[in-house]
């Protein structure tokens, strides 16, 4: 294993060392070239469900493996393109573990920006939405001190990338800086076969940010609005439900993922100067749908001692909406149907539904070592105590697991730049 | 004894000043004699090499040039500046670099160069070891 791992590391930085001496060639013209990647390994103590940082993925670590490189691995490369002082494009693409369990390359952004004045500027095209703080580059792990983002508030959101257009507005008062951006887009994902594969999409997505830096301190607040629809085989269901008359239709439509408003609140500080961090976010989602009510948050700080910086996380996701429903009324059926609504109430209380609003809470200890000009190491730890029968942001859970469960996760990190 | 804390002292005092010697060469912030800007405070200078601003005194456009990655002089005018280390630095301009938000400052080979460029254009502005100033750029901020 350790040699395999070893070897993967030196291909990839052989290959970026190769791509590094091409990018220098590049220096004074229209084009630049920038990579960035990670080589992960992640162990989970808990062999009923896998571990991974994001719900796209269908597996991770735990079940799948005992050790797994698909949790965090991935390396991406972007060209720039400046044409003149006011146009530049953009292309990222990114190989990684997709929801299909391939690696197949995809494009993460692809937008052309035009600048009206340095503090005016409009971009077209695929663009990450800064959900969180560190949403837009949570995939380049060099930039931050983590191993991954906390997945208590960073998976609550079912979006990534998003095709559309995007405002973004600068204005100075005395050595206060503030940015707002305006964001109208949609988006498009396929979900992971694990959960019997599916979609989820929206049309109309309006979010707004604002970001308000003073010196080393910098606070941001975000909005998202959007009319999202997602399907996968388990909800047929509401169909099912539908057929049930008006109390079935009432149940179909409160949980049914389809054409619902999804609002999204959070609020983000971050003070830095440079010997030390502390940050932490409040995020919350309603999704009117099974997917629920949804509170997390994080507090996280750190302290640099030369090229060593050790830091805790302490994250919690809480439901704010029911967890459960008492579902169709059992004793006002005829008797032939009892047993098919009595199913149905179960299957609408599953982990596959209104179980699945994480309720967790962890606390994680690591340190990143800068090794070297453009490569840092590492690891971490993360202790999760899984609540109110819930398996939390686990994904693949199997017969026999056990909800209100420990679970320790250990992962170490090698990330470059190029 | 009393000597013994003396000798002790001057080591400390010749160990101190190696270390000032080494450590703590002054920085200055240069534009052009030329620039009519007099004065920028730290806080500004930052900005201007982090890319989150363009102008300064008002509404006169800035432009930052930089010296290349290793160079000692540009480790301290980032530390005293921005408060970041190298790999801090790098770590911010990756975030930059791939959100699309911009890209770091052009960087020139050595100070002579550097220091040209900005005494013929007055959007340049850089940064030098004290002891480079010469009358064809004008000091803004010394860091110390």
């Amino acid at each position: 294993m350790s040699y395999q791992f070893r070897s993967i590391m030196l291909g990839a930085l052989t290959l970026c060392m190769t791509i590094g001496a091409r990018a220098d060639a590049f220096d004074q013209s229209v084009f630049s070239f920038n990579g960035f990647g990670t080589l992960g390994l992640t162990h989970s103590s808990e062999p009923l469900a896998d571990f991974t940082s994001t719900f796209f993925k269908p597996n991770g670590a735990g079940y799948t493996r005992k050790w797994s490189s698909d949790v965090d691995s991935r390396i991406g490369g972007q060209v720039t393109a400046n044409f003149n002082k006011q146009l530049s494009a953009v292309l990222q693409v990114i190989v990684e573990q997709r929801f299909d369990n391939t690696y197949t390359p995809a494009v993460e952004w692809a937008n052309i920006k035009y600048e009206f004045t340095p503090d005016l500027s409009v971009r077209f095209g695929r663009i990450l939405l800064p959900i969180f703080q560190i949403s837009d580059y949570r995939k380049v792990s060099y930039a931050y001190a983590w191993v991954r983002p906390p997945n208590e508030v960073y998976t609550m959101v079912p979006f990534a990338n998003n095709d559309g257009i995007d405002v973004t507005y600068r204005f100075h008062v005395g050595d206060v800086i503030n940015t707002t951006q305006g964001i109208y887009s949609r988006f498009h994902y396929s979900l992971p076969k694990s959960i019997g594969g599916g979609s989820t999409s929206a049309e109309n997505v309006s979010s707004l940010f604002n970001t308000t830096e003073y010196g080393h301190a910098s606070v941001r607040l975000a909005y998202i609005n959007s009319k999202f629809t997602t399907t996968f085989p388990g909800l047929t269901l509401f169909d099912a439900f539908r057929q049930f008359g008006p109390e079935g239709i009432a149940i179909a439509n409160k949980y049914d993922p389809f054409n619902k408003l999804m609002i999204y609140t959070g609020i983000g500080a971050t003070y830095d100067p440079g010997k030390w961090f502390v940050t932490g976010e409040l995020s919350q989602t309603n999704a009117h749908s099974f997917i629920g009510k949804k509170q997390a948050w994080y507090i996280s700080s750190g302290f640099r001692f030369d090229k060593f910086t050790p830091y805790f996380i302490y994250a919690k996701a809480k439901a704010k909406s029911e967890t459960s429903d008492p579902g169709l009324t059992l004793s006002a059926l005829p008797p032939e149907l009892v047993g098919t609504a009595a199913a149905m109430n179960g299957a609408l209380n599953s982990t596959a539904l209104l179980k699945s609003i994480p309720v967790q809470n962890t606390i994680s200890l690591g340190a990143r070592w800068d090794v070297m000009k453009d490569v840092s190491l590492k690891v971490q730890y993360d202790y999760t105590t899984l609540r109110n029968g819930s398996f939390g942001t686990l994904i693949n859970l199997q017969p026999g697991f056990q909800p209100d469960s420990k679970v320790k996760v250990v992962s170490a990190v090698l990330d470059f730049v190029f | 004894m009393h000597i013994m804390k003396s000798i002790k002292l001057s080591i400390l005092g010749i160990v101190a000043g190696c270390l000032s010697n080494i450590a703590m060469a002054d920085v200055v912030v240069i534009v052009s004699a030329k620039n009519k800007v007099a004065a920028l405070r730290v806080q500004e200078v930052s900005d201007i090499f982090l890319g989150k601003t363009s102008n300064i005194a008002g509404n006169v456009e800035v432009i930052p040039i930089d010296h290349l990655e290793g160079e000692s002089t540009r480790d301290e005018f980032y530390l005293k500046t921005t408060g970041k280390a190298p790999s801090q630095l790098k770590a911010y301009w990756s975030k930059r670099i791939f959100t699309g938000k911009g890209q770091p400052p052009k960087e020139v080979l050595d100070t002579i160069a550097l220091k040209k460029m900005i005494a013929d254009n007055t959007k340049l502005i850089g940064y030098i070891d004290k002891n480079a100033v010469d009358p064809s750029v004008k000091v803004v901020l010394t860091l110390q």
